[in-house]
């Protein structure tokens, strides 16, 4: 192994084969995460189908009958634990990796390692609330006898790219917070906003056929409307996920590219500053 | 195996760092309106090498730069002028159990710690029993960390640290904090290691450990490297140095006068025997400290009592003047306090002053932690264990002993 750091010469891209170096680490510090996640908590793994749970109970009462929104063939609870199911992994990762390298603090001041390595392992923990979430989607599934078409085989790449989309925005706010710290405080706000403007109680359609274009392109360069919609509709075959889904799509591979760009040149500084 | 080009680190003096949002608004505004920061070079040029199963050792005083210079070359702050190369696998320690989750049992931290510090998953499960063995707290390795002593938790810590095999040691001393039965340790497998052919980067306070473990040391001063060589001369020159001073004093001249009025501390300061203000003393030497005070009030015979603590924070000794003359009039008067050769140990001693009435007892006001001195250990000293052992004990006094055939 050699080591040569030059002041004069620096890589804006970040160094993946020194972060494949540190797998280990990134793997215990999940496990750690996980475990302190559930060491003292009574219901331990429960609470990952407690929280989803609640949310489908509250936004069935809500949308499913009080406002009675439209969702086609597929009853309202299927359509929503589809979208709450990849939305809370969403909020979570936002949570959790957000703060990380200000949460990391006291191991960063005392030694190195790629610093990416801090809010991929927190999104790594949320992987396992996600596959429980998405085996409530797989029993809501057989409850309501419904079988996903051939469509089906989209939907790991709309969840690839819901992961993607989920780190990028992790990476983007741990590296701001770093100098920003205020911004720990906007992540709940992003959050609950993000939850309206993006398809997960209702579907995409109320929006486009109701609401003037220029809305509509505001709406779509929310990474996760159009994630959301590709999602659910490999899934359950519902909604539209053409057009300005694309938009999404593409406004979220930037986010994540320059996520990494973005983070690359603040961990260079992060120790002087934590 | 280390080479090390013209390194330098800048800091900006007074810069933001932590978030604040007027702060780094004004930051701005400063730099747009042409404003600039004063420049602060923690360490400056610095070039050297090492080579395999060498130790070097660095020294210097306070903020001479040895932390950022370890910082740097850990990868932990990137340098701002300059470039070094390691050759090897690197482990630094400037810290033992960094990254401990008190949530966590002992076996879950030792992986934590291991990882942290550069290990693989399957070297720490091939090394666990050893390193449990080592720490001695196999009855407790299941049990939350939180429930652990604090002598405990380093020592598990210290378990880990020790059975990393690096091909490069960088090491601080923040590691010889702890017990002195732990600083032994640490020391001893220390020189397990040089002598396995690892090399070594050594910055500690402690001149016994340098002569003793490092073939050769670098002397820091304000951030530039002031000389290079043989420990022995290198640590010699360092505790001749006298330093510049300020730091060995306090001017208390503008505090207020106690509530009560009795009087007031004016100046404090550490002077060695030739009247120099000193901030550290070899304990070989004798030192005086010297104490200004005012009394404003008729009607009390107040006097300085000094409380002298070590760096743990226990109590070494209390002292005051005697019965005898002492001023009750106002004015302003100093008292010298005069400490002899070879009194204290190696260590940072803190002073507190009451100043204190003893007939009718009233103590009129505490000054807590007014200065604090360093007394640095001496290759001469006849105090000193003939084998670098640490001599325990608040203080080192040297008493007479004598030896006759019965």
């Amino acid at each position: 192994m050699r080591i040569h750091v030059d002041a004069a010469r620096w890589s804006a891209l970040p160094d993946l084969h020194e972060l494949f170096a540190h797998r280990d680490l990134f793997l215990t510090l999940a496990i750690r995460d996980l475990k302190v996640r559930y060491a003292q908590t009574v219901l331990g793994l429960a609470w990952a189908v407690v929280q989803p749970l609640a949310t489908l109970v509250i936004l069935s009462l809500i949308f499913g009958r009080a406002v009675n929104v439209s969702t086609g063939d597929v009853p309202y609870p299927l359509f929503a634990i589809a979208g709450i199911s990849v939305w809370s992994y969403f909020a979570f990762v936002l949570k959790e990796s957000g703060g990380s390298v200000i949460g990391a603090q006291e191991i960063v001041r005392k030694i190195w390692f790629p610093r990416l390595i801090i809010p991929l392992s927190k999104a790594a923990v949320g992987i396992v609330d996600l596959l429980v979430a998405l085996l409530m989607v797989v029993v809501l599934l057989a409850w309501y006898g419904v079988v996903p078409g051939p469509q089906a085989l989209y939907a790991p790449l709309y969840l690839l790219a819901i992961i993607l989309i989920a780190l990028g925005l992790g990476i983007w706010i741990s590296a701001l917070t770093i100098r920003f710290r205020d911004l720990q405080h906007v992540v709940p706000f992003i959050i609950q906003f993000g939850l309206f403007a993006t398809p997960v109680a209702y579907p995409c359609s109320i929006i486009t056929e109701s609401l003037p274009k220029w809305v509509q392109v505001l709406y779509f360069l929310n990474p996760m409307a159009g994630a959301v919609e590709g999602w659910r509709w490999s899934l359950l075959g519902v909604g539209d996920p053409g057009g300005l889904c694309w938009l999404s799509l593409g406004s979220g591979l930037v986010i994540f590219v320059t996520s990494l760009l973005g983070f690359r040149s603040v961990e260079r500084v992060v120790a002087d500053l934590v | 195996m280390i080479k090390v080009e013209g390194l330098g680190k800048r800091y900006k003096l007074g810069a933001p760092t932590a978030f604040d949002p007027r702060a780094g608004l004004m930051e701005n505004i400063r730099r747009l309106t042409g404003g600039k920061r004063p420049d602060f070079w923690a360490v400056r040029d610095v070039s050297f090498e090492v080579e395999q199963g060498e130790a070097l050792g660095v020294i210097g005083r306070n903020g001479a730069g040895k932390s950022t210079l370890l910082k740097m070359l850990s990868r932990i702050t990137v340098p701002t002028a300059g470039r070094f190369t390691i050759n090897g696998r690197v482990s630094s320690l400037l810290e033992v159990g960094t990254g401990f989750h008190p949530e966590l049992s002992g076996r879950e931290n030792v992986f934590l710690n291991g990882t942290i510090l550069g290990m693989r998953r399957a070297e720490v499960r091939r090394k666990f029993d050893e390193i449990v063995e080592f720490s001695g707290v196999e009855r407790f390795i299941d049990t939350a960390v939180k429930h652990y002593s604090n002598g405990q938790k380093v020592r598990l810590a210290f378990a880990v640290a020790a059975h990393l095999e690096p091909e490069v040691l960088i090491i601080d001393e923040v590691l010889a904090v702890g017990d002195v039965e732990f600083q032994r340790k640490c020391l001893g497998k220390m020189k397990d290691v040089t002598t396995h052919g690892r090399t070594i980067l050594f910055v500690s306070h402690n001149m016994s450990a340098i002569n003793s473990l490092c073939g050769r040391c670098l002397l820091l001063d304000e951030g530039r490297i002031e000389a290079i060589g043989d420990p022995g001369s290198i640590t010699t020159r360092y505790l001749s140095h006298n330093s510049s001073g300020l730091v060995g004093e306090k001017d208390l001249s503008s505090s207020p006068v106690s509530p009560d009025g009795a009087g007031r501390f004016l100046h404090l300061r550490w002077t060695n025997t030739s009247g120099k203000v000193i901030d550290h003393v070899q304990l070989t030497q004798a030192f005086n400290l010297e104490v200004d005070f005012e009394i404003v009030e008729r009607g009390y015979k107040p006097q300085p009592v000094a409380l002298v603590y070590n760096s743990s924070g226990e109590i070494a000794f209390m002292t005051f003047p005697g019965e005898g003359d002492h001023p009750t009039q106002p004015g302003r008067y100093r008292a010298t306090l005069h400490f002899p050769a070879n009194l204290f140990n190696e260590d940072t001693y803190y002073v507190s002053f009451w100043f204190c009435t003893w007939l009718p007892h009233k103590v009129h006001f505490v000054l807590e932690n007014a200065i604090s001195i360093q007394v640095l250990d001496d290759l001469e000293s006849p105090t000193r264990a003939p084998s670098h052992a640490t001599v325990m004990g608040i203080v080192r006094p040297k008493l007479p002993w004598d030896i006759h055939p019965l």
